[in-house]
């Protein structure tokens, strides 16, 4: 699979997000759980810890009272069953001292008579008959001598049976102020109940958790930990106590169950909110971090196009800067060497130009001083018109030192050149000059029809006895054509093609000078597709066609 | 890759989260005591002192489940929970004592010798008459003695009543109503209901509850009841009285049915003893208002012994048979007075 390259700025994005987003997200990820975690072992441990605290405060109290029967109850034993009202008393006192209430002490006669009682107070289910064998009486009777604590109609009695010679002698119960049990629990605040082995609630601190009957709910005294209730979560924990109670303490859950929701939900929304404003400013701020490299790229781009007059202008960070600057520079120094380098080649061009101009010299000069040679023994003054010719013809190349004349001013002194063939060859010669008026005033190189008409004196005599040569020029759309066609003998193919070859190399190989050279001076003079062609078939003529750019001196 | 190890951390994470939660939060079951799961139709004051006192003396722990006569006879035919049903009339249960264990419990022997001829599919626990209940405030200088006295015009629309086909209570009422207006034959005792439905005033009440609250409220000026419930009423001062029907009082008892599909039958036969016991029977006798079914309790100074009512026999059989038919025949009849 290939893998998309990205550009820099979406790289730059992800790197923002990934260290923005990703961290919060796990940071607060860890912080919930870690919460979570500590959340529940403080809510579970405390609850733990308040219910064995309550049961020991609970036990303890329970002891002093049962301590307080027991002695009561020796001390009613030794006094043979004569009760002593301030022997009572004083015990209740001192041991009830730190409740603040002494409590209902009750001491019954074994036929339900009071013969003592601390609040001048009976309840019903001491004294009247149907009693006898139900609730306290029957926990009495049942565990002989023992002292018991048993839950009747609401009130917590500590009952003792005084025994002698297996015979029930008399009984001791003490009702514990119900304000001294509620007092150790109604301080918590969690839901705290005490109930008897049964489930039967002697004290809560709340209304709930209780069925119509007054027992604890069935849920809660059946398991302890995480429960669920009327679709209400709570925690619960229970320590039965040696003396028949039970203790439960039961966290309501829902609450911080609630919060913690809330929690998660409050820290959802920071972080979607962290997250879009990351995503945006991200998409911002890695735009505007990556600018100079966008910069940098289009600079480039600009550059591979050909443009090198662009400037990188960077200020927003030193690296950037650095790298703006070297590109400056770079492409200064670049368009200075591109600067050198045309020059040189301009210079190149030229002095190859001037060079070529002046091949055209020696052989020309040559065959015209020989027929000059030769004219000045039979003919003195086509002698001297050639003379004069050739001079005009001289000074012309010499003298011209600029590159380009106007096409009239290289016909008219294409005018020396034909008045020298027609001497040479007479009657054997004969030219037409077609050229448009209006072209006359557009530049060509200099002496660029002469090698034409020389080439066509070359090869176009090749046995033949007389040659035509005709010159047009003229026109077409931006350019300038100029044809030179004769009706002599025609050039080989094979020597046509080798010509043909030769104009496409960078230097002359061949001995035909005349139309490599125009064809080399034209295509260094102007870029394009201009320069000379050329077509000829054997015995019917040769057409040489010149292609340059129009353009008028200014 | 880097990506996955956070993923994996993550995942590690929440686990170890649950897994704590799970052992922190486990909710183990407290160790399984003896137990038994009641349903009953007694009022809940009554049931807390006995069931606690069952309780403490037994150890065995009593899963209460306090609902209507026939919302408990369905719990206890259908479900298999449950292990007692604790009260409802013979008369009501009559047609379902195929789904309950035979048990003859030891205090059968200290029965009245009226409920000692109960089959052993039910265990006999108390009386209950019917019984008229006035509001002494309401009623005024009229004197209500009995069935025929609640035809008295001024009565009209004042007189509390349940559906016979929703309140086991006002069933027995109206099977109370044929048999002592009817001189003990109850096809004879329909003119009585007829004119008697009139006085209604076409008000029918979905509950006994309603009944006895109603006329201890002082919606109503006479109710038609049971014993215990005006008794309770009494016992809450309120301005009530008690009329036992001079034309007759039909007192049919209620029990204590064992379900066939317990799994804690020892348990259940625990149960009916503790509750037909004498101590049980004399505190329910005394404190409670309600009639013992032993010879040996004495009743509650508040209800009229026994002896002292005009007893009337019903056919039991027959009106377990006929009851359906006599619902419908009422509601005709209602419903034709109503229309009429």
């Amino acid at each position: 699979m290939a893998k998309e390259v990205r550009s820099f700025q979406e790289n730059i994005r992800r790197t923002f997000i990934r260290f923005s987003i990703v961290p919060v997200a796990a940071v607060s990820m860890a912080v919930l759980i870690i919460f979570a975690f500590s959340w529940i072992t403080f809510m579970a441990s405390s609850n733990e810890q308040e219910n064995k605290q309550v049961s020991a405060e609970i036990t303890d109290k329970l002891d002093v009272y049962c301590k307080m029967v027991d002695k009561i109850s020796s001390g009613i034993k030794r006094d043979k069953f004569n009760i002593s009202r301030n022997d009572i008393f004083r015990i209740l006192y001192e041991d009830t001292s730190e409740f603040g209430d002494i409590g209902n002490l009750i001491v019954m006669s074994p036929s339900m008579k009071a013969l003592f009682t601390s609040k001048d107070l009976v309840p019903a289910f001491l004294t009247k008959k149907e009693y006898a064998n139900w609730g306290v009486w029957n926990v009495i009777n049942a565990y002989k001598g023992q002292t018991r604590i048993t839950l009747y109609g609401g009130n917590l009695c500590v009952a003792k049976g005084i025994y002698e010679d297996g015979r029930l002698q008399a009984a001791v119960v003490y009702i514990i102020p119900k304000d001294v049990m509620n007092g150790v629990i109604s301080s918590q605040n969690r839901y705290i109940l005490i109930t008897d082995k049964h489930g039967w609630v002697y004290s809560a601190n709340t209304g709930r958790l209780q069925d119509e009957f007054g027992q604890i709910n069935d849920t809660i005294s059946s398991s302890v930990g995480f429960l669920k209730l009327d679709g209400n979560l709570y925690y619960s924990y229970r320590t039965a106590l040696q003396r028949g109670l039970v203790v439960y303490t039961v966290n309501d859950v829902n609450r911080s169950v609630h919060l913690i929701w809330l929690i998660i939900a409050v820290i959802a929304v920071i972080f979607i909110a962290i997250a879009l404003i990351t995503f945006k400013s991200t998409a911002v701020s890695s735009a505007k971090y990556t600018r100079d490299i966008k910069k940098i790229e289009d600079a480039f781009e600009e550059v591979q196009k050909g443009k090198l007059d662009v400037k990188l202008d960077i200020s927003s960070s030193k690296e950037f800067q650095i790298i703006g600057d070297d590109f400056n520079e770079m492409l200064e120094g670049l368009k200075r060497q591109i600067g050198r380098n045309k020059e040189l080649a301009e210079n190149v061009a030229f002095s190859q130009v001037k060079q070529l101009e002046s091949q055209f010299n020696p052989h020309f000069i040559f065959n015209t001083l020989d027929n000059i040679r030769f004219m000045a023994k039979i003919d003195a003054t086509s002698a001297d018109k050639m003379i004069v010719s050739l001079s005009g013809l001289l000074r012309y190349s010499i003298k011209e030192v600029r590159e380009e004349v106007t096409v009239k001013e290289d016909l008219d002194h294409l005018q020396y050149y034909l008045n020298i063939l027609q001497i040479r060859f007479n009657k054997r010669f004969a030219y037409t000059i077609d050229v448009s008026e209006d072209i006359m005033d557009c530049l060509i190189p200099k002496l660029l029809i002469q090698p034409l008409l020389e080439n066509a004196v070359k090869y176009g005599f090749n046995g033949q006895e007389k040659l035509t040569v005709a010159i047009r020029g003229y026109q077409m759309q931006e350019k300038l054509i100029f044809i030179c066609e004769d009706d002599g003998a025609g050039i080989d193919e094979e020597l046509l093609e080798e010509i043909r070859r030769n104009l496409r190399e960078d230097t002359n190989t061949s001995s035909h000078y005349g139309l490599y050279n125009i064809h080399r001076r034209i295509s260094l003079m102007y870029t394009g597709d201009y320069g000379l062609d050329i077509s000829s078939k054997k015995d019917e003529g040769t057409l040489v066609r010149l292609t340059i750019p129009k353009h008028i001196s200014e | 890759m880097k990506k996955w190890g956070i993923a994996a951390l993550c995942v590690i994470l929440v686990a170890a989260l649950v897994i704590y939660i799970d052992w922190r939060g486990r909710s183990y079951a407290v160790e399984e005591e003896e137990k038994l799961v009641v349903v009953s139709p007694h009022p809940i004051e009554f049931m807390i002192p006995l069931i606690h006192e069952f309780e403490n003396e037994t150890d065995i722990s009593v899963e209460l489940r306090s609902c209507g006569t026939s919302v408990a006879i369905d719990s206890i035919v259908n479900r298999k929970d449950v292990d007692i049903m604790w009260g409802g009339s013979v008369l009501s249960v009559g047609p379902y004592l195929d789904n309950f264990y035979q048990y003859e419990t030891p205090n059968k022997a200290e029965y009245m010798d009226v409920f000692k001829n109960e089959g052993s599919s039910v265990t006999c626990f108390s009386d209950v008459p019917s019984v008229l209940m006035v509001n002494n405030d309401l009623i005024g200088d009229i004197e209500i003695t009995g069935y025929a006295d609640l035809l008295n015009p001024v009565l009209k629309g004042k007189i509390a009543f349940a559906d016979p086909g929703r309140s086991s209570s006002s069933f027995e009422h109206l099977v109370n109503m044929l048999y002592a207006m009817g001189n003990g034959n109850p096809d004879e005792g329909w003119g009585y209901v007829k004119k008697f439905t009139q006085q209604l005033d076409g008000e029918l009440l979905d509950s006994s509850s309603l009944v006895y609250q109603g006329v201890a409220n002082g919606k109503y000026a006479v109710g038609l009841t049971f014993e215990e419930a005006a008794v309770t009423m009494l016992k809450s001062d309120k301005h009530v009285s008690i009329v036992y029907m001079k034309e007759g009082v039909v007192s049919t008892p209620d029990g204590i049915y064992i379900s066939k599909d317990s799994d804690r039958i020892e348990n259940a036969k625990k149960f009916a003893d503790f509750m037909t016991s004498k101590d049980a029977q004399q505190y329910m006798a005394s404190d409670l208002g309600r009639r013992s079914v032993r010879k040996d309790v004495e009743s509650s100074s508040l209800v009229v012994p026994r002896y002292k009512m005009n007893n009337l026999p019903v056919d039991r059989n027959k009106v377990i048979s006929e009851k359906d038919k006599w619902i419908e025949e009422f509601d005709r009849i209602n419903k034709e007075g109503r229309d009429g």
